[in-house]
């Protein structure tokens, strides 16, 4: 009864103050945040200004800004953009998808996980970068190593989490499933699998890291196309506004793809939490 | 010299919860006197922990003034050692080293630095575990060991906030008599907060129950029921009793209080 | 190579009897692997795949001993290990350093915190190349790219690590009236020490594949990246495979040890 009450005396003033503090203290985090960017951005234009550094190793900001504005206009830059992202969407969903298949067979299985795991083990234990030098041999520097390469990137985290998702149910809660005598299917459907979802997701922001990570690998090494290229392409030709402009945006994909997964994480598990 | 003394004057206390007003404490006034057993019980929510963390020095934002020996209480100090309800012993450090902690800022010299903390630890019962790691503990041990960090530099008050709320009834019963035996053996002042009638009115010179919304002292019972005490004493379990029903008046009050 | 084959199984209550499971698992792990193997030697030697492509296995050994005898080897792994290290070395000091800068001060954290959190955005191979612009294709610019790379992991690990101290331990060190510095020593550091600990491994791990890929870009100079791009061009398969071996194995060691001085430095936790 105590606790119906007290809504009625809920103040209804201080509401309007009450949202706008963080949001105050939110622009000032802001501001300050912004404050090194600045000052950086103030040295690097006067550095070039005065040629305390020669153009070639570092050209004013205002050029790479020129830059970065032709090459948007001409098309360029969202055609390069865009053949890395096909390449990283085609290598991260094959990636992923077999990786979750492994992953849940090895989880569920013993069997399957005693002849698989070593073998997983061992390629996984070569890095990406091991790969690529290998693969362009066999498969060449087509669209077939790059997707292949990514793939692999993006099926390791995944197998890895999946498997210790579906092995790491708590003990507890299968005891819970035997006491009410659940059937193999039952358990799958009820416990296991809805207790996964939380290790999986995470598996999926991996393996999306890990496939962006492998694209600029393997743009570099063996491209002609693709942001990672733009790169080779910049430092063969001494165009640093270029390499700046790619760097930039490889960064902020990055960042918006980790960004994206992390809030899709966020919500997911609050949901649990409530449901 | 100084005393170990407590003087708490009109000491009220408000929190802002999602920015509504919440009074923990109303105009508390409470003597403790040199080496006296205060034990302060009642039900959470009365304000009785933020009491403690007052006296202790570490809750400096509150109307009215408490005074150690005289002085104003500013913040913490070495004279007022606080054991919390968790051992928070420090856990890449061992348990004499933990203990050490507490003679960090001590000015005292390394020779008897290693005297205290073995001295120490041999009156909680812990001589051979020095080298032990806060892992390798019971619950009980470490809640030894924190009580050890707390005594190691000799202070005039110890604070105890629920210190035996978290292990088991055996455990418990058998660390209020080390208390008591503790408590007599380095004649100090010292305050318990609990939620536990029965430790209340066994370990207490006397009993402050304190109601809660808003926090403030109800009742102050003296038990003078002679030490060593038993808790089967008929007296004690009479004053226990007291105790409850004045617990159990306060709650009938409250929705009635809330209501007006 | 060396494969962990001894993975703790998570118990289930499926099976019952399982006193002759290590064997029977190391049975059943070894089983893909040599059949890969015989497919691998039968195909090269029934000339199903070109050998030039797929070299039968005992070309590969041919190729490692030669390398060895010659000192080659240890030339190449010699000069990747020294430029890892020397890389891994100023990464780590600059990252520990900067974490904690960034995890004990408030004002830095804020200050500096969102333009790392920014920078470290970029897949760091793409420093490479303007890596190489600012320091040229020899030893140096090598190995700032490898303390770049062993820099990102140990910074931010630090930075998590050193703002994360417990709040009842910083309460026990208010008690105890420990000073801002007594505070940072008694509890800051040793709180953070596991997740540094947990960076610096990682910086490790970054730091080879760094050196590896500095290698294959700036192709001067002795290194295992290096003997590998010097395989590829020319189409020398044997070779490409033994320094991927050894790359995998540099690697499968380095974090090895990095987890024998973790477990050591750590003793204290369960």
């Amino acid at each position: 009864m105590t606790v119906l009450d007290l809504p009625h005396r809920l103040p209804s003033r201080p509401i309007s103050l009450r949202l706008l503090r963080p949001l105050v203290a939110g622009l000032r985090d802001f501001a300050v945040a912004l404050l090194l960017p600045a000052v950086i951005l103030l040295l690097w234009a006067i550095g070039s200004a005065y040629e305390l550094v020669p153009q070639q190793i570092l050209p004013p900001p205002i050029y790479v800004w020129e830059n970065f504005r032709d090459m948007l206009a001409g098309g360029e830059l969202l055609q390069h953009a865009g053949i890395s992202a096909v390449r990283v969407a085609g290598g991260f969903a094959i990636g992923a998808a077999l990786g979750l298949l492994l992953g849940i067979a090895m989880g569920l299985s013993e069997v399957v996980d005693d002849y698989v795991r070593p073998l997983f083990t061992a390629i996984a234990q070569v890095p990406t970068l091991g790969w690529i030098p290998l693969l362009m041999l066999f498969l060449g520097i087509g669209e077939a190593l790059k997707i292949v390469i990514i793939a692999k990137a993006a099926l390791v985290p995944m197998v890895l989490n999946t498997s210790a998702g579906i092995r790491g149910v708590p003990k507890a809660y299968v005891e819970v499933a035997d006491v009410f005598a659940f059937t193999r299917w039952q358990k799958l459907r009820r416990l296991i699998l809805p207790a996964a979802v939380p290790p999986i997701f995470t598996g999926i922001r991996y393996s999306l890291t890990k496939a962006w990570t492998a694209l600029v690998a393997v743009e570099l090494l063996a491209s002609a196309e693709g942001l990672g290229y733009l790169l080779v392409w910049g430092r063969q030709m001494f165009w640093l506004d270029t390499m700046i402009v790619a760097m930039v945006i490889i960064g902020l994909v990055g960042f918006a793809m980790d960004k994206i997964l992390a809030l899709a994480e966020a919500w997911l598990q609050s949901w649990r939490i409530d449901g | 010299m100084s005393s170990g003394e407590i003087a708490i004057r009109g000491v009220s206390k408000t929190f802002r919860v999602d920015g509504r007003p919440l009074v923990a404490l109303d105009r508390v006034d409470l003597d403790v006197a040199a080496g006296e057993f205060i034990t302060i019980v009642g039900a959470s929510g009365c304000g009785k922990s933020t009491l403690l963390r007052m006296i202790a020095g570490l809750e400096r934002e509150h109307r009215g003034e408490i005074r150690h020996g005289g002085r104003p209480v500013s913040g913490p100090s070495l004279d007022r050692g606080l054991v919390f309800q968790e051992p928070r012993l420090f856990p890449w450090l061992t348990v004499a080293q933990n203990l050490a902690l507490g003679l960090e800022n001590a000015r005292v010299d390394v020779a008897q630095k290693k005297r205290l903390v073995a001295e120490h630890l041999e009156l909680v019962g812990l001589g051979g575990f020095g080298n032990a790691y806060p892992r390798q503990l019971s619950g009980g041990m470490a809640q030894r060991a924190a009580i050890a960090r707390a005594l190691v530099n000799r202070p005039e008050v110890l604070l105890l906030d629920e210190p035996f709320g978290a292990l088991d009834a055996m455990t418990r019963a058998h660390l209020q008599g080390e208390l008591q035996r503790i408590w007599d053996h380095e004649k100090i002042t010292a305050i318990l907060v609990t939620h536990d009638v029965d430790e209340a009115v066994l370990l207490g010179d006397r009993v402050v129950v304190m109601a809660p919304r808003p926090g403030r002292i109800a009742r102050i019972l003296d038990v003078s029921v002679p030490r060593p005490r038993d808790r089967r004493d008929p007296d004690l379990i009479r004053l226990r009793n007291e105790v409850l029903q004045e617990l159990d008046a306060i709650k009938d009050a409250a929705p009635a209080a809330l209501a007006s | 190579m060396s494969l962990p084959l001894a993975e703790p199984a998570i118990e289930t209550s499926s099976t019952a009897s399982r006193g002759w499971r290590p064997s029977h698992r190391l049975r059943r792990g070894l089983m893909l692997p040599l059949l890969l193997l015989v497919a691998w030697e039968a195909s090269s030697h029934l000339r199903l795949v070109d050998p030039r492509f797929l070299p039968p296995l005992e070309a590969i050994a041919i190729t490692a001993r030669e390398e060895i005898w010659s000192g080659d080897l240890f030339l190449h792994l010699g000069a990747s290990l020294a430029r890892n290290l020397a890389g891994f070395a100023i990464g780590t000091l600059l990252g520990v350093a900067f974490g904690l800068l960034l995890g004990l001060s408030p004002v830095a954290g804020r200050i500096a915190g969102p333009t790392f959190h920014a920078a470290k955005q970029i897949a760091v191979l793409a420093w490479i190349p303007i890596i190489s612009v600012w320091f040229g294709f020899a030893e140096t610019a090598k190995v700032v790219f490898v303390a770049v790379a062993a820099f990102v992991p140990v910074a931010l690990n630090t930075i998590e690590g050193a703002a994360s101290a417990p709040k009842p331990l910083i309460e026990v060190c208010e008690v105890l009236t420990f000073s801002r510095w007594q505070r940072i020593r008694r509890a800051y550091l040793p709180s953070a020490l596991p997740s540094i600990l947990t960076g610096v491994h990682l910086g490790l791990i970054y730091a080879w594949l760094a050196t590896v890929a500095a290698e294959y870009f700036m192709t001067v100079g002795p290194g295992i990246g290096g003997l590998i791009i010097a395989g590829r061009e020319r189409f020398q398969m044997e070779l490409v495979m033994l320094g991927v071996v050894i790359l995998g194995t540099v690697g499968f060691l380095l974090n090895h040890i990095a987890t024998l001085v973790e477990v050591r430095l750590l003793r204290w936790r369960a």
